[in-house]
């Protein structure tokens, strides 16, 4: 069977009824090719809602070396959830939620930076996070948005030091995202002197 | 020949002797190992947009034991004196580094938009092109080997033969003026030699382009010299 003239057909998002009027075949046909598909690499299995299937196939294979990229991590650890503008691959360390979160305030978007705010739930090491942040010059926007995601997400608390370290780094641009400011968190913006692009109905998403 | 595994591997040794964060876009056969679609590949081609990262790059190749080959002449189209790559080789494999274009083939804000892949490699960022731009990229050359790659892309991607004229109608502006001629002789040796899938309005639309162009150039009595890359043995 040619697996690559399969999936060219059936690039996209496909369920198995979807599949099955696609190639005019049988439903358990359908299950067996999706199957085969997701065997060679060509298909990615994800849920939707009532957990139904779903397979993201594709003619490229599925590349399994190395580790996810900012996008593909962010999705995995957030509620907030992001359609990837390009498949993107780590190699050589395996990344943690530290560098993540510095990742995700360079990229400057405002969705990003808001399901980067469920990272701070998995902050093991507060200290690496700030020398992170504090290298690219990041350490207030870093400081401001964690401040903001405590007011929904539960976090472990930031400790004393490294809260400090954080005030200490020299802020160039005051905006997180550019021209985005709002009325609320204004004693967050006062206290890191940078501005919070979310207002709270934003974050009312990581309380559903 | 370099496989994906030694490819990474190299990658990994450059991305880890850099001091700052380079980005470069991976183009021809190494991109198509990024995609899958190929298995190992005769030379890794990078385009880099600053002069510096490829200087960069350049002197970490030197230090990890690839010498510079400077005997290219011919290779290359001959009045474009910027296209012609620096070569890095070593035994195993070489590296082609370019600078903003390939082979007359201009890198612009569009083709970046198209990237598909990024691949983070400590302070080596790569990013892999799209597959319509590495269909058009082997499009200038004239190895037989490119053909193989080309025909094996269009087998294997949904390519968007919109993008192709689009951009054919950019690079005769910014790039080669005799682009979409060259493309619509190798789309169309494909197509007869290969049978392949390449839809017959597009290499008409191609034509057009070219005639198109060869008239305004004609009416400004200009003169165009034409030649493919080619491997002077």
């Amino acid at each position: 069977m040619d697996f690559i003239a399969l999936a060219k057909k059936l690039e996209g998002l496909q369920t198995i009824s979807s599949m099955s009027k696609l190639l005019n075949i049988g439903r358990r046909t359908a299950v067996n090719y999706a199957w085969m598909l997701r065997k060679k690499g060509f298909a990615q299995t994800l849920y939707g809602k009532r957990k139904i299937r779903m397979y993201k196939i594709s003619p490229f294979k599925q590349n399994t070396r190395g580790y996810p990229g900012l996008y593909e991590f962010l999705n995995q650890n957030s509620k907030i959830k992001i359609n990837p503008p390009h498949i993107e691959r780590i190699y050589g360390n395996k990344p943690t939620a530290e560098e993540m979160i510095v990742k995700a305030v360079e990229t400057g978007e405002l969705r990003t930076i808001l399901s980067s705010l469920a990272l701070f739930n998995k902050i093991k090491n507060w200290t690496l996070l700030s020398e992170i942040a504090r290298k690219k010059n990041l350490g207030r926007k870093v400081g401001a948005l964690y401040d903001t995601a405590r007011t929904v997400i539960r976090t472990r608390r930031i400790d004393k030091k490294t809260r400090k370290s954080l005030l200490k780094n020299k802020t160039f641009e005051k905006f997180i995202v550019k021209n985005a400011r709002t009325k609320d968190f204004k004693d967050i913006e006062r206290e890191w002197n940078v501005y919070v692009p979310f207002n709270k109905a934003d974050l009312e998403a990581y309380k559903e | 020949m370099i496989n994906q595994e030694e490819q990474i591997s190299l990658f990994k040794i450059i991305g880890t002797q850099l001091k700052n964060k380079i980005e470069c876009i991976v183009i021809g056969g190494s991109a198509m190992m990024f995609y899958g679609a190929k298995a190992a590949t005769k030379d890794v081609d990078l385009v880099f947009l600053k002069k510096e990262d490829l200087d960069s790059v350049k002197k970490v190749l030197f230090d990890s034991g690839f010498n510079e080959k400077n005997n290219i002449k011919g290779i290359f189209r001959e009045d474009e004196e910027t296209s012609k790559p620096v070569m890095m080789e070593s035994p195993q494999t070489r590296f082609d580094l370019f600078l903003n274009e390939v082979i007359g083939f201009k890198i612009h804000e569009k083709t970046i938009e198209r990237l598909r892949e990024l691949h983070e490699f400590g302070n080596f960022i790569v990013k892999t092109a799209s597959p319509e731009d590495i269909l058009m990229m082997k499009g200038c050359t004239e190895r037989e080997k490119d053909r193989d790659d080309a025909a094996e892309i269009i087998k294997r991607f949904n390519i968007n033969w919109n993008i192709i004229l689009e951009e054919v109608k950019r690079q005769t502006k910014i790039g080669i003026v005799a682009f979409p001629l060259l493309l619509y002789e190798f789309l169309t040796e494909l197509k007869e030699n290969r049978k392949l899938d390449v839809p017959k309005n597009i290499t008409d639309e191609l034509i057009k382009i070219a005639e198109k162009m060869l008239k305004e150039l004609r009416k400004k009595g200009q003169l165009i010299k034409v030649t493919k890359y080619k491997h002077k043995k």
